[in-house]
């Protein structure tokens, strides 16, 4: 690696991470590298977590967060099951898309209207969503009907689950919304200075009501698949799930504190994540010593972005003048 | 509200506090008898002192979001511990050394690293969580009576638990220390300006380093309770409940953009959240909706307060995480 290139170092970084991890445990187990569990085991079960990424890449980018993603993903799948199972497909997945739309507008309400942080909010409403999943369930569990079965365990031409298009798509989108649209400059500008962008002219309310209902409708996507996957779903299934969000998006190179970030980042964050979750099961290392990989990395990534922080800051953005120094 | 009242934000809560207990009175039978109210205050306990050490790092505009595996961590250690029939002296202090030091690997990393506190106490929860299993198959078991001791035999006059002495003294002292030591007025002076704080010469790391081991022994005191109350401990008896201590904190009405909350507000919002899911029990409503309540009450209790502190809010300027 040329020392001087520091400009090239998220995406660069992250990329030789994934090359490395990826080749490491294709060499120690062959099993890894077969077309059937690449695609088939390590890609679909990251989809859920990688879609919600998209989405709250955007929020923490305006300096928020959304800890809720699993409670709301949990919730929607669950009214969407309860109302398939009166009233078919259509209604199933419509309830499913209003309650994460629902979702996602409460948060945005909450945080944009009466200003309370996001991080509180999200936390609240994390527990009042799952609370409502348990109650709407009574503790049961909701089984998967056919729409959301389609989604989340059809494979097209026998070999590629329908759902990875699906990821496809939206990271395209999100990627267009992020760095093509004016949109995206807005919540970058956002996460920057929230009231400098106010005054010149931007809607900065309406903005993060826009990106809360977004994160809230994609999570009920993402339930949607997840319910299919599963063929069931219990209230508590989206309790870390908010957790694992964060890392993915941190690990990707966006600041915490907003203003910085792309979508690539959170894209090869995925990937990376999946190669570790899908390549740690391969290798017969029990769940929990993934779980303390996971923490590991975070830990790695956060201290080694700390190191290169000054750098990356000067060659991202133009003199910016970080007024908000935070402990 | 137009007017505005001359009632603090403590005030509404113990008032709504004793709403609920009025209401519990008059409609259900039995929620008074001594067993539910002890068994009550021994959960009170274990959640009020863990929310004064959370109050603390909240106050500084730091969060912990591992304080619930950090228990875990310490009910395995004290009960390893117990199984050598160590008495509860000795578990008690254990359990704050342990609850210090791994509180201080967060604040290392918040402060040395400059890492925010959400992702980097993200990442330590990750890590307890992960140990935990790697260490110990399942649970530890058959604890002997010295373990138990502090649940079972511990009674003032044969009926108050010992826990909930040991809670009334470190509530008087948190009182104490928040309204008059020195060190108080600087965890206050970094929550509401950091950079002011240290340009009057408080070293703000250190302080926060402090901050961070004090409330790490108030989880390991937590743990010690939790940790006792059975022969038997698993892996996750803390799991989720860093959520309602910062639900308790934040009920009390302590900012988490930090710098302004009293410790009075959190002993009633760590009471309302262990009052609740009780009182759902006793009131006949399935106890699948007690999350949920609590979820609301929680955001209720938010709205209120934002909308009270709205104007002072925006004259401070823009929203903090």
């Amino acid at each position: 690696m040329k020392r001087k290139k520091l400009t090239f170092t998220f995406t660069g970084a992250l990329i030789v991470i994934l090359c490395v991890l990826f080749v490491g445990i294709a060499c120690i187990n062959r099993v890894f590298l077969s077309f059937d569990y690449l695609v088939g085991v390590m890609l679909r079960n990251i989809v859920e977590i990688g879609m919600m990424s998209l989405a709250v890449t955007l929020i923490i980018i305006t300096g928020g967060i959304d800890l809720s993603v699993g409670s709301t993903m949990v919730l929607s799948a669950m009214i969407g099951g309860i109302a398939a199972a009166q009233g078919g497909n259509v209604l199933g997945v419509s309830a499913a898309l209003l309650t994460g739309i629902a979702c996602g507008l409460f948060n945005g309400f909450l945080i944009a209207r009466i200003k309370i942080s996001p991080l509180v909010t999200t936390l609240a409403t994390m527990y009042l969503y799952m609370g409502l999943a348990r109650s709407f369930s009574h503790g049961d569990s909701v089984y998967s009907y056919p729409a959301s079965q389609w989604l989340g365990a059809t494979d097209v031409g026998g070999y590629v689950p329908v759902q990875i298009f699906f990821y496809i798509i939206l990271a395209l989108v999100f990627w267009f919304i992020l760095a093509k649209t004016t949109l995206g400059r807005k919540l970058v500008g956002i996460g920057l200075n929230e009231n400098a962008t106010m005054f010149s002219g931007v809607n900065t309310r309406r903005v993060k009501m826009i990106i809360y209902t977004v994160s809230g409708l994609v999570c009920a996507f993402a339930g949607l698949i997840w319910l299919g996957r599963f063929t069931s779903i219990k209230y508590d299934a989206g309790s870390s799930l908010g957790l694992k969000v964060v890392t993915v998006i941190v690990l990707g190179g966006t600041s915490i504190m907003g203003g910085i970030g792309d979508m690539k980042g959170t894209i090869l964050a995925t990937l990376i994540i999946a190669v570790l979750n899908s390549g740690l099961t391969v290798l017969n290392i029990p769940i929990a010593a993934q779980t303390i990989v996971h923490g590991l990395i975070l830990v790695i990534s956060l201290v080694s972005y700390f190191i290169l922080n000054n750098r990356v800051i000067k060659s991202r953005i133009v003199a910016v003048k970080s007024g908000a120094g935070v402990v | 509200m137009k007017q505005k009242l001359p009632i603090s934000a403590e005030a509404y809560l113990g008032l709504f506090l004793l709403l609920i207990l009025a209401l519990l009175a008059i409609f259900t039978r039995g929620f008074f008898a001594a067993n539910n109210v002890m068994s009550m205050l021994n959960r009170f306990s274990y959640i009020l002192i863990a929310a004064i050490g959370m109050n603390l790092i909240i106050l500084t505009s730091n969060i912990d979001v591992s304080s619930g595996n950090l228990i875990s961590v310490v009910c395995l250690t004290i009960a390893a511990l117990g199984k050598q029939n160590a008495g509860l002296p000795v578990l008690l202090i254990a359990a704050m050394i342990m609850g210090a030091l791994l509180s201080l690997l967060n604040a290392l990393f918040i402060t040395k690293f400059r890492i925010p506190a959400i992702v980097a106490t993200l990442a330590t929860a990750q890590l307890f969580s992960g140990v935990l299993p790697l260490v110990v198959e399942g649970s530890i078991y058959d604890l002997p009576r010295s373990f138990t001791w502090l649940a079972f035999e511990a009674k003032l006059f044969g009926l108050i638990p010992g826990s909930v002495l040991i809670m009334t003294v470190i509530t008087i002292i948190a009182l104490l220390f928040m309204k008059y030591s020195r060190f108080s007025k600087k965890i206050y002076a970094i929550g509401n300006n950091a950079e002011a704080a240290r340009l009057t010469g408080i070293k703000v790391n250190n302080v926060v380093l402090v901050t961070y081991a004090i409330a790490g022994a108030l989880f390991g005191v937590s743990a010690a309770i939790i940790a006792t109350a059975s022969q038997r401990v698993t892996t996750t008896m803390g799991t989720g409940l860093e959520m309602t201590f910062i639900a308790a904190v934040v009920l009390g009405g302590t900012s988490v953009a930090g710098g302004s909350g009293k410790v009075l507000g959190t002993v009633f919002g760590a009471a309302v959240l262990s009052v609740i899911a009780p009182a759902v029990n006793y009131l006949g409503i399935s106890s699948d909706w007690s999350d949920a309540i609590m979820g609301a009450i929680i955001i209720f209790a938010v709205i209120v307060s934002a909308l009270r502190l709205e104007g002072r809010k925006q004259a401070a300027g823009g929203t903090a995480l």
